[in-house]
């Protein structure tokens, strides 16, 4: 008895592992042009951040007007490369061998 | 039955091995094979949770079913034994507890490879590592640690659990604290995915924040309930004692505690993608090692349990674990280089890094003690062990200057402070601080009595600095939206924790520490007292009276058990009656402690039943006044609100003006 239930248990398994569909749905492999739209979005976070302390009262003017400005140059520099790529077509998938620091 | 349960542990391990090779060519090759080839090694790993649960099952039904032919069953249980600690006995031995880390993982790794779409390839990369710790723990548990050894002949009743263990907490406890050990297995095996992918960006922080999260949280329940236990149960008088284990489940917690700090810093900066990638990676070693030391025997505890010689299974796999980050960290180096430097060091993110820094400095002051009698025999010879006044020389202090930067830093800005806005921000905190601590000066604390009443003085004064800064945040934002939508301050300072939930959270987490603190602040005016208590004595300790009404014997089936009653006065009333008792185990021959104990949040009346005097027949009764330690607890649930609170998902921002250099975006208040 115990040897059937162990027999039918494994071949459920091996039915489950190996018994796939035709076609996979993998989910889609990201580009380029998806991490630098996350490393736009953490830049408007920060931006979005910086004004709200502002408007909180905890930066003085001076402080504020520095930071923005450097975060607005960064975000720039952000979207530039995304309007490059996008003009290029080169916003292909990212394998390990191309993975790259943003 | 027990054919069953090795069954299903040996198919486990053939399953997380395919798991782990089929998985591993896969991320290694191209084209339609290589996804079909990873495909099933994701539904493998599936299956492996499957099979583990199913063994896990089986010993489950074993130790309700009264079978002792199974080894495991027969020294962890017994007839008697109540059902919960039934349940309990899974994770109550060596064996078994093993099992148990191997279910939560395959658990953790069935919730990954079902949210696979999120990001396949990372995903795919993060079960592979997955699948080779299962591989690791179901080699132990078919090959050195088997649950399901049975036994020559059957006994008639088994040894039964450890009377420490037969507690309500012990339930949850251990669950709690595996499920934070185990949990940052997840976030390590997304680390090293990324650094072995090399993968761009810092989405997969994000994806690894909330399990972290999560983890952590769950290891905060285990290390508070763990303390908790040992003051409920070992009837010490204490909370905490530097013990091995309790150190084990506390170095983890100080690295993980420093990653979900240094972690925004990578997010927000892009800064300190090597440090994260190392703490990451060294609380992931530090849970293992954390395991190890409770059941290797290599250090003495009160409650290491499971003692056994698999000790060098586990240095291998320390040693292989740590050999395999270290190479992928030197061959993809360049990939985690900073995409800022500091600029200031009065910033945000040198706030975060002093605090990591100081994080770092508490985890290796108790690596080291805690390791410090098994490197002193490998040098002298002789065992030489480092008591509790060693830890808290260095962790004290550490201890305070994190309630200092746990105040300063959310009030810095990023990337540089101005001295004005340090000014702006500190000015009412810092005196309302100062204020407490001359209003404790005048109600009777005196600091340059006693180098521990200045350490309570000062963590009481840090904490309010830290509780004003945290109400002064929730004030200023509160009244922003306030500003925005007419709503009450009280509305407000909702709307602005549901809009930002992950500061809000971790601010509300900061509140809880700072009850903790006080709660610990509390034991430098502990008093104690031993007494022999006959009929009708009478005991003082502070503004407590306490009288012996009784004393009895008692027989159960489980236990037998001696106890006293014990009633309390206070300035001439009475206000309550303990019970303070001690039991014998009949199935494990042990005794152990039930103390009695008057909560309130000014102090705890801690009743602990010593045992009869031979030549009298009275018993003695030993009572500890410990201030302010139910503030501890409270502040733990406050801590578990905060996670939780932090947990859940940013309400939608509110599309404000947008800066005028870039497209418009949506700038919602509370961010």
């Amino acid at each position: 008895m115990i040897v059937l239930i162990c027999a039918l248990v494994a071949a459920s398994v091996l039915f489950y592992i190996f018994y796939l569909p035709g076609k996979l749905h993998l989910g889609v492999e990201k580009t380029r042009v998806a991490y630098l739209r996350e490393r736009q979005e953490a830049v408007y976070e920060n931006l979005r951040d910086l004004n709200f302390e502002y408007k909180a009262g905890k930066l003085p003017d001076a402080d504020y007007q520095s930071l923005k400005s450097s975060l607005e140059e960064e975000a720039a520099t952000v979207l530039a490369e995304i309007a490059r790529l996008e003009k290029t077509g080169a916003g292909h998938p990212l394998r390990s061998d191309k993975g790259a620091r943003i | 039955m027990s054919q069953i349960g090795s069954f299903a542990l040996l198919l486990a391990l053939v399953l997380s091995a395919y798991s782990f090779v089929a998985g591993l060519v896969a991320v290694t090759r191209k084209g339609p094979g290589a996804e079909r080839l990873g495909e099933t090694a994701r539904r493998a790993g599936i299956a492996t949770f499957a099979m583990v649960f199913l063994a896990a099952l089986v010993l489950v039904i074993a130790a309700f079913q009264d079978d002792f032919s199974i080894a495991y069953i027969f020294h962890h249980s017994n007839r008697d034994l109540p059902g919960a600690y039934k349940f309990a006995t899974l994770w109550s031995g060596q064996e078994g507890s093993l099992l148990f880390w191997s279910l939560l993982l395959a658990t953790y790794g069935l919730v990954l490879r079902l949210r696979y779409k999120t990001d396949s390839r990372l995903f795919a990369h993060a079960s592979v590592i997955i699948a080779a710790v299962q591989v690791f723990f179901l080699l132990l548990l078919n090959f050195a640690a088997h649950p399901f050894a049975v036994m020559q002949g059957l006994p008639q009743d088994g040894n039964g659990l450890n009377p420490l263990l037969q507690y309500p907490e012990m339930v949850i406890h251990p669950p709690m604290l595996y499920l934070g050990y185990v949990g940052f297995t997840v976030p390590f095996a997304f680390a090293l995915a990324a650094l072995i992918m090399r993968y761009p960006g810092e989405k997969w922080i994000q994806i690894t924040r909330r399990w972290s999260m999560v983890t952590w949280g769950f290891l905060t329940c285990g290390v508070f309930l763990g303390a908790h236990w040992a003051y409920s149960v070992l009837g010490w008088g204490g909370y905490w004692g530097w013990d091995p284990v309790e150190n084990a489940s506390l170095m983890p917690w100080l690295t993980g505690t420093a990653f979900l700090h240094s972690v925004m810093m990578q997010e927000k900066r892009g800064m300190l993608k090597t440090w994260n990638m190392w703490l990451i990676f060294a609380t992931f070693l530090l849970s293992i090692f954390g395991t190890f030391l409770t059941r290797s025997g290599v250090v003495s505890s009160v409650h290491a349990f499971a003692q056994s010689s698999i000790g060098d299974w586990f240095v291998g796999f320390l040693a292989v674990t740590f050999a395999v980050c270290l190479f992928f960290y030197v061959k993809n180096r360049p990939h985690l280089r900073s995409e800022h430097k500091l600029e200031s060091l009065v910033s945000r993110e040198s706030s975060f890094l002093f605090n990591n820094l100081l994080l770092l400095v508490a985890c290796f002051t108790v690596l080291w003690g805690t390791l410090f009698p098994v490197l002193s025999e490998a040098v002298q010879g002789s065992k030489v062990t480092v008591g509790p006044p060693f830890f808290n020389r260095v962790n004290v202090p550490v201890a305070l200057l994190l309630l200092l930067l746990t105040a300063v830093g959310p009030l810095l800005a990023w990337r540089k402070t101005s001295i004005e806005s340090l000014k702006r921000n500190f000015l009412w905190p810092a005196l309302g601080a100062i204020a407490i601590g001359a209003a404790l000066i005048v109600v009777g604390i005196r600091p340059w009595k006693d180098m521990t009443y200045l350490y309570s003085l000062m963590t009481i004064m840090l904490s309010a600095l830290v509780g004003f800064t945290v109400i002064s945040e929730f004030i200023r934002g509160g009244r922003v939206i306030k500003g925005h939508t007419g709503q009450s301050l009280f509305a407000s300072m909702v709307q602005l924790a549901h809009r930002n939930t992950r500061r809000y959270g971790g601010y509300i987490v900061h509140f809880g520490v700072i009850v903790i603190m006080i709660g610990f602040a509390g034991a430098a005016f502990n008093q104690d007292k031993e007494q022999e208590m006959g009929y009708g004595d009478k005991m003082s300790l502070g503004a407590y009276t306490l009288v012996c009404r009784s004393y009895t014997q008692e027989d159960k089936p489980n236990y037998s058990s001696e106890w006293a009653i014990i009633d309390v006065f206070k300035g001439g009333k009475q206000i309550d009656t303990l019970y303070p008792e001690r039991r014998f185990y009949k199935a494990s021959q042990q005794m152990a402690t039930m103390v009695a104990n008057r909560s309130t949040f000014k102090e705890d009346l801690y009743l602990v039943y010593e045992g009869l005097n031979q030549d009298t027949g009275r018993p003695i009764l030993k009572v500890h006044l410990n201030p302010l330690v139910m503030w501890i607890w409270v502040g733990v649930w406050i801590m578990i609100a905060g996670t939780v609170v932090a947990l859940i998902p940013n309400a939608v921002p509110v599309r404000v003006t947008a800066p005028a250099r870039i497209q418009a975006a949506p700038v919602g208040a509370g961010d």
